[in-house]
This record gives C-alpha cells, sequence and structure tokens, in this order.
C-alpha cells in the first residue's frame, strides 16, 4: 500500500447563505489518479479552488504529506500543487513560451527547468512549434495543452485538473487523456475533476461522486463504471 | 512664414518637453488600472508627497539634489504601497466591484492634498533656483531648449526605458503582465499577489514623483499640483486604458496638442483642446489607440 499524498478532512465551503462544500473528504495516493465527477454545481470547481487556497474554507482541513498544507496560494503551489483552471485560462496577451515560463515562477532550478521544457515539448509537440505565438491565437485544444503543460512547469507533485475536457472535439480529448496518463506514469499523481464520467473514469484509478457539496459515493473507477446508480444518473448518454 | 515655422518647431518641443512628464505620470496610473482595473485617483496625491519631500530635503535639510530626488521617489513609493494596504486592500478583499476603490482613491486624495493644506499650508511653492540647471540652449534661429527641457525629456526616456526593461526581462516584470492578463491564475502560478500589487504601487509612485518634481520645476509647487494628473488620466484613455506604450503615446499627443494650442491658437484654449481630443477617441475608437477590446477584458 502506498502512502497517502493529499487528504482533505470534512470540507466545508460557504458563498454567503450558499453552501457549495458541505464536509467533503478525499484521499490521494502517491501515483495515484483520483476522479472527482459530479454534475454542475455539484461543488467541483469549489473544491479544487479550496485546495489551490483560492476561497475559503469555513470547516475542515487539508493535508499534504501528512502535514496540513498551507492556506497561503503561493505557498501552496511552492509545496507541490498545480492547477490547470478551468476555462483553461492561459495568459492570451503572452506568448506560449511566456505562459510555460511563468509556470515555473516558484522555481528557481534552471537546469531543470530547461529539462521540464524538453518533458512538455515531447508530450505536446505542438507547443513547440508555436513558441513565439500569442496564446490567445492558440485553438481551444492546444490552450488546453498548454494550460496542462503551463500547470507541469511548476514540477508538481499533484496536477490538478478542472474540467480539462470542457469545450473540446472527442478526438482532442482522448488524446490529451493520453498524455494525462503518460504523466501520471512519469510519476505525478493526478486529481481530476470532471462532469464527463466516462472518460474521467475510464482515466482513474478511484473515484468520487459528489452531489451538491456531499459525497454521493466513492470507490475504484472500474466498478463505478458499473455500477447501475452512476450508468444511469452519469453515463447515460456518455460517448 | 520662418516666424511661423520656428513657432512651430519650438512648439513641438516643448510639447514633448510636457508630454514627457505626462508619460511618467499617465504610465504608472495606467500600470495600475491594468492590474486592478480602477482609475486610481490617488495618483495625483503621490506625486504631490514626492515633490514636497523633494522641496523640504532640498530646502529644510539642505540634502544634495540627487539625494533628494531620491528621498522624493522612495517618499512617494511608499505612500502609494501605504495606500494601497490601508485603503484599497481591505476593500478588495470584500468585494469585487471596483466602483468602490475608485471611490475610496478619491477620497484618499482629498487627504493627502488636505494633509499639505493643514500642515506645510496651501502657499505656492517653488524649488531652489540651484537645484536644476537653468540654462537654454539655442538650438536653430530663435528656436531654444531649456536645461529643465533636456533634463526631464532625458529623465522620463530613462525611467520609462527601465520600467520597460523591468516588465520585459524579468520574472516579477512577467508576473506583473501576467496578471495584467488575468490577475486570479496568475496567483495560481505562484506569485504572491498581495506583494505584487505592493510592488506595483511601489513603481507606480515612484514614477509619480519623478513626474512631480518636474511638475514643481516646471510650475510649482502647492497641495492641488496633483490636480494635474487629470491630464495624465486623459492621455491614457487616449491612448488607451491600462496599456503602457498607450499611455506613453497619449501623453505625447496631449503634450504637443497643448503646446501647439499655445502657439498658435491661444493658451486659455488649451485645455479645451484637451478635452475635445478625450471626447473625440472615445466616440471613435473608446478602447483607445491601444487599448484592450472590451471583449478580451471579459
Ligand atoms: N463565487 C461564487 N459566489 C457564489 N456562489 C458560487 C460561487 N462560485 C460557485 N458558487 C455556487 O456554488 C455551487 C458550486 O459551484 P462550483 O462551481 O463549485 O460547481 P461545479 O461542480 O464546478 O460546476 P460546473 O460543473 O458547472 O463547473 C454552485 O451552486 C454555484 O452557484
Ligand atoms: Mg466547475
Amino acid at each position: 500500500m502506498s502512502k497517502i499524498l493529499l487528504e482533505a478532512r470534512g470540507l466545508c465551503v460557504n458563498y454567503g447563505a450558499i453552501q457549495a462544500l458541505a464536509g467533503f473528504s478525499l484521499k490521494l495516493f502517491e501515483n495515484e489518479i483520483v476522479s472527482v465527477i459530479g454534475a454542475n454545481g455539484a461543488g467541483k470547481s469549489t473544491f479544487m479552488n479550496a485546495l489551490m487556497g483560492m476561497v475559503k474554507i469555513s470547516k475542515g482541513e487539508i493535508f499534504l504529506d501528512s502535514y496540513p498544507l498551507s492556506r497561503h496560494n503561493y505557498k501552496i503551489v511552492r509545496s507541490g500543487l498545480s492547477l490547470v483552471p478551468e476555462g483553461r485560462r492561459v495568459f492570451s496577451s503572452l506568448t506560449v513560451e511566456e505562459n510555460l515560463k511563468i509556470g515555473a515562477f516558484t522555481r528557481k532550478d534552471k537546469t531543470e527547468i530547461k529539462n521540464d521544457y524538453e518533458w512538455v515539448f515531447s508530450l505536446f509537440p505542438i507547443l513547440q512549434e508555436r513558441l513565439k505565438q500569442y496564446a490567445g491565437t492558440l485553438s481551444g485544444g492546444e490552450q488546453q495543452m498548454l494550460a496542462i503543460a503551463r500547470a507541469l512547469m511548476a514540477r508538481p507533485k499533484i496536477l490538478l485538473l478542472d474540467e480539462p475536457s470542457l469545450g473540446l472535439a472527442p478526438i482532442v480529448i482522448q488524446g490529451i487523456f493520453k498524455e494525462l496518463k503518460r504523466i501520471n506514469e512519469q510519476g505525478v499523481s493526478i486529481l481530476l475533476v470532471e462532469q464527463n464520467a466516462k472518460q474521467a473514469l475510464l482515466l482513474s484509478h478511484r473515484a468520487y461522486v459528489l452531489q451538491t457539496g456531499r459525497l454521493l459515493k466513492e470507490g475504484a473507477s472500474k466498478d463505478l463504471l458499473e455500477d447501475s446508480d452512476i450508468k444511469s444518473a452519469y453515463l447515460g448518454h456518455g460517448a | 512664414m520662418s516666424f511661423t515655422f520656428s513657432t512651430f518647431v519650438q512648439q513641438i518641443i516643448n510639447g514633448l518637453s510636457l508630454g514627457s512628464v505626462y508619460a511618467l505620470i499617465a504610465v504608472g496610473y495606467s500600470l495600475v488600472y491594468s492590474i486592478l482595473l480602477f482609475s486610481n485617483f490617488a495618483h495625483g496625491g503621490f506625486l504631490v508627497v514626492g515633490g514636497y519631500a523633494c522641496y523640504y530635503l532640498l530646502t529644510q535639510w539642505g540634502y544634495s539634489v540627487p539625494f533628494s530626488m531620491l528621498g522624493a521617489l522612495l517618499a512617494s513609493g511608499l505612500t502609494a504601497v501605504v495606500t494601497e494596504r490601508l485603503a484599497y486592500k481591505p476593500i478588495r478583499e470584500r468585494t469585487p466591484i471596483t466602483l468602490y476603490l475608485l471611490i475610496a482613491s478619491m477620497g484618499v486624495n482629498i487627504i493627502i492634498e488636505n494633509l499639505f493644506v493643514v500642515t506645510v499650508g496651501g502657499r505656492i511653492r517653488a524649488l531652489p533656483r540651484s537645484t536644476f540647471p537653468t540654462g537654454v540652449f539655442n538650438l536653430w534661429e530663435g528656436i531654444t531648449i531649456s536645461s529643465s527641457d533636456v533634463l526631464s525629456l532625458v529623465t522620463a526616456v530613462i525611467f520609462l526605458s527601465l520600467l520597460q526593461l523591468f516588465l520585459s526581462r524579468t520574472r516579477w516584470g512577467l508576473a506583473i503582465r501576467a496578471a495584467a492578463c488575468d490577475i486570479k491564475t496568475a496567483g495560481l502560478m505562484g506569485v504572491n499577489v498581495t506583494f505584487l500589487i505592493s510592488l506595483v504601487f511601489f513603481v507606480a509612485g515612484v514614477l509619480a514623483a519623478v513626474g512631480g518634481v518636474f511638475l514643481s520645476v516646471r510650475y510649482s509647487l502647492y497641495p492641488q499640483l496633483g490636480n494635474i494628473t487629470t491630464k495624465a488620466f486623459v492621455a491614457a484613455v487616449i491612448g488607451g486604458l491600462g496599456s503602457l506604450p498607450g499611455a506613453v503615446a497619449g501623453s505625447l499627443i496631449l503634450g504637443l496638442a497643448e503646446m501647439l494650442t499655445a502657439g498658435f491658437i491661444s493658451s486659455q484654449m488649451r485645455d479645451l483642446v484637451v478635452y475635445s481630443l478625450l471626447v473625440i477617441m472615445l466616440l471613435i475608437s473608446p478602447a483607445g489607440f491601444f487599448g484592450k477590446k472590451i471583449s478580451e477584458k471579459i
């Protein structure tokens, strides 16, 4: 049994009167891919933002390597979490190269950073061809690749992805998920949030189903793929 | 005919000199706008702090010109940082609506202005004559340029180039450009956004102080001197809010327009022309020359 890398215990997040997370707990083991699936408004992005220190947690705790995780956004990135945000959010007025450079903002190890450029280019060769292009002029799929590459430039222990399939053609999604698998095989643990439940379950080892801020179900992804409730609620019209 | 031509050249020189001072002010103002998306009306206050700091360091405490200049830049930069921490940060953390920041900045401007009225009085002061070289160079057939014009042009070019180098070549410069694009996502990159905002205010304050000192030399020093930043605001809007090249271009256009109006029509028409330019620009192209398209901002 490998060790627990990240653990969230009883997270609560409120937006005014709305409770977006109502005591959600999750574990991520080393080298694991875990997905969180749920419908619109289930609280998936809120969970990711809570982990990254972008929203205030009203209750609950987060541990990384069994130490409490800082609540300061920039310290969290330093300690090894890196998020690919919902909707990609590449810096459109910066070039592809500058986007990658800012991804490595927290790092000082110049030669290692250089190797990581090579690493992300091996994952997404198209980025190397577009280095001097403004990120805003890339296609949606290319922007998603850039957003993932940018997050990888921080050399994270855990790569967090918030709906990487959003708005992309099935073939592009396939390609990106294949690279996610490779990234995981190269030693990066992955926490993936998706509405595209089928893709997420096919990729991940374990999964959590989130419904209006609470845990509905958790288990091995392959079991959830066969689960009749999940099938009817989340996989019904899947590709 | 030759009289008209030499007036023209003369006013171009004067316009560039004035425009370069506007540019120092407009660039800092635009930099803050690009990050926080509000018009910081306290920017004029920062400039006044710089002007008075320079004045007192020179006259009361007898420091040298370079040291007094440095003191002015620091005083103004720190005032900007403290203003942000005390007045804007608490608001930023409570609401995303930037209108509140704008209103707070108007309040801060009034506070700074009145602090000077109360403590040092409203009387108009002049920086000592010895401060800056006063010679006038005869360029060609009655066209002249004063040493202080040369100095303000050169200084503006130096500071604006330094800013450009900082933004394009350094790690924090890149972070600032990223934050101007999307500040929340810049935070996700591990940038300490609180520090970044302080840094931006410091830089804006320093540039305002340079402008403040040169304005004090060109005109004089009084608590309401900061009101002249309205011109820099106009320049920034004409150039395109949030765009630094735009702020420089807008400032030069404004300086030239003012001086050519003064030279060929009448000095009293200066402001009329300035604000007409603003209105025309807003009608033709609301985003200014270099402004981000509105769709890009959303
Ligand atoms: N900044 C906010 N202010 C107020 N309410 C919010 C805010 N952000 C999210 N919410 C609410 O919290 C709930 C959870 O939102 P969240 O974005 O986490 O859902 P999600 O699972 O990511 O949905 P989607 O799949 O559509 O991205 C929703 O009801 C949403 O309306
Ligand atoms: Mg979401």
